[in-house]
């Protein structure tokens, strides 16, 4: 034992004095998830369009302020008045980073790919709607065509998981493509080891950005992306310098960060559906509209927040986060938590508690309820407080954690009471995902004519106002025959350093413009 | 003894198989339908669940899935990732380096450290020394290894800035994981060789070589030590073995690549030839660790000797 404390000390001497502190013109950016495959086309991980939304150009851009699409690779485009084929002139003179020119056959090979049904793509297939193919027109004209109007489609093709590759790097690369991309944005994928890092590096030839962004090149040379899985390992790789930013703080740590001088933390609306949990509407017990407003009457959404959240998330009021389009503050008012008048609406639905012992009965059956959670977005410890909340007014609670396969093949069959989820997304189309009959996360198990009819008039509408005034009317109806108990709008806490400044997030929320990020030494 | 190791040759395919197996068996149990996972947040509708499922082979019949399996294991090709789009050889030999490594310097940091304290513990039977060993491999044994990380982060990284947090690339950030993974393990070898030393020391002939008047160092080292080591070479090799099928907390807490990492998400998201590759991958080292390890017993022991030929 004597011998080996002194080679301990003698190693740790070592290692202390070779110290690698972050480099001067290099970001170290923390992702919070290794992702699952990056190739945009194939994969559907939101972590993977963190880096790669800097590698690949879009044909349009959404402006995250005003929610209005702007030139991107493409300088215009038109809309056939049936709303089927939309017609884009490309910009001139943009070049891979492999050299490559980008014209209307890169597009249609781009979008040919994605679709093409040995690609297999997890995502950006589903996001091009009822595409029916794309036809260069000139040089730098270039068709796509619906089977029918997609009100969504300028904003998927405005994400990177429908980006422009360069045709020849994806013939040449083969099934090897995804450790080889070419884009041509403002950084070229310069190097990724899966699982460890992917690094970026600033594109010289780069002239062709769209009027969101702020610099016409990158301001930094280098940009390294980390993986950081366990949430508590975060705040401390950016308090030793590890790392600049850090996506996905707990928000335990955020406060932390915040109180230091070197640090601040972000928090980033994402858009898409709240953070819900659906009421099976046809499993008895909550096929009665009753107990099901009762539980929203009797959820202290506030202290929720407050103990998990610390704060940092805004509270949901209805199917939709506040910072997605055609969100209806309406349903702010529908719900105040009222605990007495949820004990009314048990009551009134038959429910009391006449043997006092706790829990509620009618008849001979029990108030019980499964509820079934994921591991992730802190949804089990948000099953507790709800536990702890219903049981005082007389509901027993039985939550199980169980793995995302898992939940959705038990939502599908509907052997839940509850269960919680949320998505990401600018559109609000995602409530067709949720609220039609028959959609795949229909986990209300909802069959509402009125509700059909309006999610499908609004995909297809092309008027923003139109499209706003059916997604009010959705979110009312869905409150109002209480199909979910709305608990947290999702927020990306993000830890940046002080050094860091120019940090802007597009419209999803979570992919960053990194061509604006500029360092202080 | 090429007869032997032959023998245990076939036993390893045979082991191979089971493992195979119980892999592909699991996972057909397990909850959840794979292309439902993969495309269900994208929009996709039911129809296009349902297809993507045709084309993985989900739909034809348990056991044409398993012989096509088998069949492909014994070309020695693992299948492409449902999930990655990639060669699973290829992405189970990126983690691998990473993984192999880690093991190895915390299966030499383990076994000193196990040895230290467990010959210590039983040559001073009964004194404060020993209470001390034991003390110390009651810890080690009820440390989990995302607690103790976490601890070694804030002391190493934080207080101290000795070492990096996280990551790999230099031996400084393989520092803590190795200490950490390695303490871990000090524990069941240090109890192990302790209760093989003490069962020794009161042999016979180690009575007989003392009487002869040999140092006691020596005694120690060659009369004691040769035949107690031999079966703890079995207990350091079985987790030898474990820790090559990726040591998934560490990998976690330091962000370290490796094979642990790669298998949570692989099960997670029902990947199943990933699965399947990190399983008869892990059966592979584990096999084969073994095989080594009781050469060396054999080596170590004339009696296994003996009667292996």
């Amino acid at each position: 034992m004597k011998r080996i404390l002194p080679a301990l000390a003698l190693a740790a001497a070592v290692a202390a004095g070779c110290g690698s502190p972050t480099q001067a013109d290099r970001v170290v950016y923390g992702l919070t998830l290794a992702p699952s495959g990056i190739d945009p086309h194939v994969n559907a991980s939101s972590e993977l369009g963190i880096p790669l939304t800097s590698v690949y150009d879009t044909l349009v851009y959404q402006d995250p302020q005003t929610g209005e699409f702007v030139p991107g690779l493409a300088d215009r485009w038109e809309i056939s008045t049936d709303g089927q084929v939309y017609t884009f002139t490309l910009r001139r003179g943009v070049t891979f980073h492999d050299g490559t020119a980008f014209d209307a056959e890169a597009v249609v090979f781009n979008l040919d790919r994605v679709t093409s049904p040995e690609l297999a793509s997890q995502k950006a297939r589903f996001m091009l709607g009822p595409y029916e193919g794309a036809v260069a027109i000139d040089e730098y004209t270039v068709e796509v065509r619906l089977s029918e109007p997609f009100a969504p489609l300028l904003n998927s093709l405005s994400q990177v998981y429908l980006g422009m590759a360069s045709p020849a790097a994806v013939e040449r690369w083969g099934d090897q493509y995804q450790l080889h991309q070419v884009g041509s944005g403002p950084f070229t994928f310069d190097e990724y080891t899966p699982g460890d890092r992917l690094l970026l590096r600033r594109n010289p030839d780069y002239a062709w950005g769209p009027s969101v962004y702020e610099h016409g090149k990158a301001q930094v040379s280098e940009i390294e992306f980390r993986f950081f899985t366990d949430p508590a390992t975060r705040s401390p790789a950016l308090e030793t310098g590890e790392a600049d930013i850090m996506g996905e703080i707990p928000p335990q740590d955020g406060a932390r960060l915040e109180a230091d001088p070197d640090f601040r933390t972000e928090p980033v609306a994402i858009p898409g559906s709240a953070l819900v949990f659906f009421a099976n509407t046809t499993r008895p017990t909550l096929d009665d509209a009753k107990v099901r407003q009762a539980l929203i009457y009797g959820t202290d959404r506030a202290s929720i927040i407050s103990a998990i959240f610390r704060d940092t998330s805004p509270v949901a009021f209805g199917p939709l986060a506040a910072a997605t389009f055609g969100y209806d503050p309406a349903v702010e008012e529908a719900y105040p938590y009222d605990p007495a008048r949820a004990g009314a609406l048990l009551e009134a639905a038959g429910w009391r508690d006449d043997d006092h012992d706790g829990t509620r009965e009618r008849g001979a059956e029990r108030l019980v309820l499964d509820v079934f959670l994921m591991g992730w977005g802190h949804m089990p410890e948000v099953g507790q407080l709800l536990a702890a909340q219903w049981s005082d007014l007389g509901i027993e609670v039985n939550t199980r954690v169980v793995s995302y396969p898992e939940a959705l093949a038990l939502a599908k069959d509907g052997e839940h009471h509850l269960i919680p989820f949320t998505l990401f997304g600018s559109d609000p189309d995602i409530l067709r995902t949720f609220f039609h009959s028959q959609a795949g996360f229909n986990w209300s198990k909802v069959d509402d004519d009125q509700l059909d009819r309006w999610l499908v008039m609004a995909a297809r509408s092309s008027d923003r106002a139109e499209r706003a005034e059916l997604y009010g009317q959705v979110q009312r109806r869905v409150m109002e025959l209480a199909l979910v108990i709305p608990i947290r709008d999702y927020v990306n806490l993000n830890g940046i350093s002080t050094r860091v400044s120019g940090l802007r997030y597009d419209a999803q929320g979570w992919f960053p413009w990194l061509i604006d990020v500029t360092l202080t030494p | 003894m090429a007869g032997y190791v032959g023998r245990r040759l076939i036993g390893a395919v045979f082991v191979l198989w089971l493992a195979a197996t119980l892999v592909f068996v699991a996972m057909q149990m397990a909850p959840g339908d794979p292309a439902q996972a993969l495309l269900a947040a994208s929009g996709a509708t039911p129809a296009e669940i349902a297809e993507r499922r045709a084309q993985l082979g989900l739909d034809d019949p348990p056991l044409l899935q398993y012989g096509r399996y088998l069949l492909q294991l014994v070309r020695g090709d693992l299948g492409h990732s449902w999930l990655h789009g990639r060669p699973v050889s290829q992405m189970i030999l990126e983690q691998l380096p990473p993984t192999v490594v880690l093991s190895i310097t915390a299966m030499v940091v383990g076994t000193s450290l196990g040895l230290v304290v467990g010959v210590m513990a039983a040559a001073r039977r009964g004194t404060w020394w020993d209470t001390a060993a034991t003390a110390l491999a009651a810890v080690s044994l009820a440390t989990p290894t995302y607690w103790s990380g976490l601890l070694a982060i804030l002391v190493f990284s934080l207080y101290l800035r000795w070492l990096p947090a996280t990551g790999e690339g230099s031996l400084r950030h393989l520092v803590r994981p190795t200490l950490v993974l390695g303490f871990a393990l000090s524990g069941s070898i240090a109890r192990m060789v302790r209760a093989r030393v003490s069962e020794v020391i009161s042999e016979p002939f180690v009575t007989v070589a003392r009487a002869q008047g040999l140092p006691s160092r020596r005694v120690l080292l060659v009369h004691i030590l040769r035949p107690a080591l031999a079966p703890t070479v079995t207990i350091i090799a079985l987790q030898l073995g474990f820790l090559l099928g990726g040591a998934v907390v560490t990998e976690t807490v330091f962000a370290r690549r490796g094979l642990g990492r790669l298998a949570l998400e692989a099960v997670a998201w029902r990947d199943l030839p990933v699965v399947q590759g990190i399983v008869v991958v892990s059966a592979l080292a584990y096999v084969f660790v073994n095989l080594g390890a009781d050469l060396v017993h054999a080596w170590l022991d004339p009696r296994v000797r003996e009667r292996l030929s």
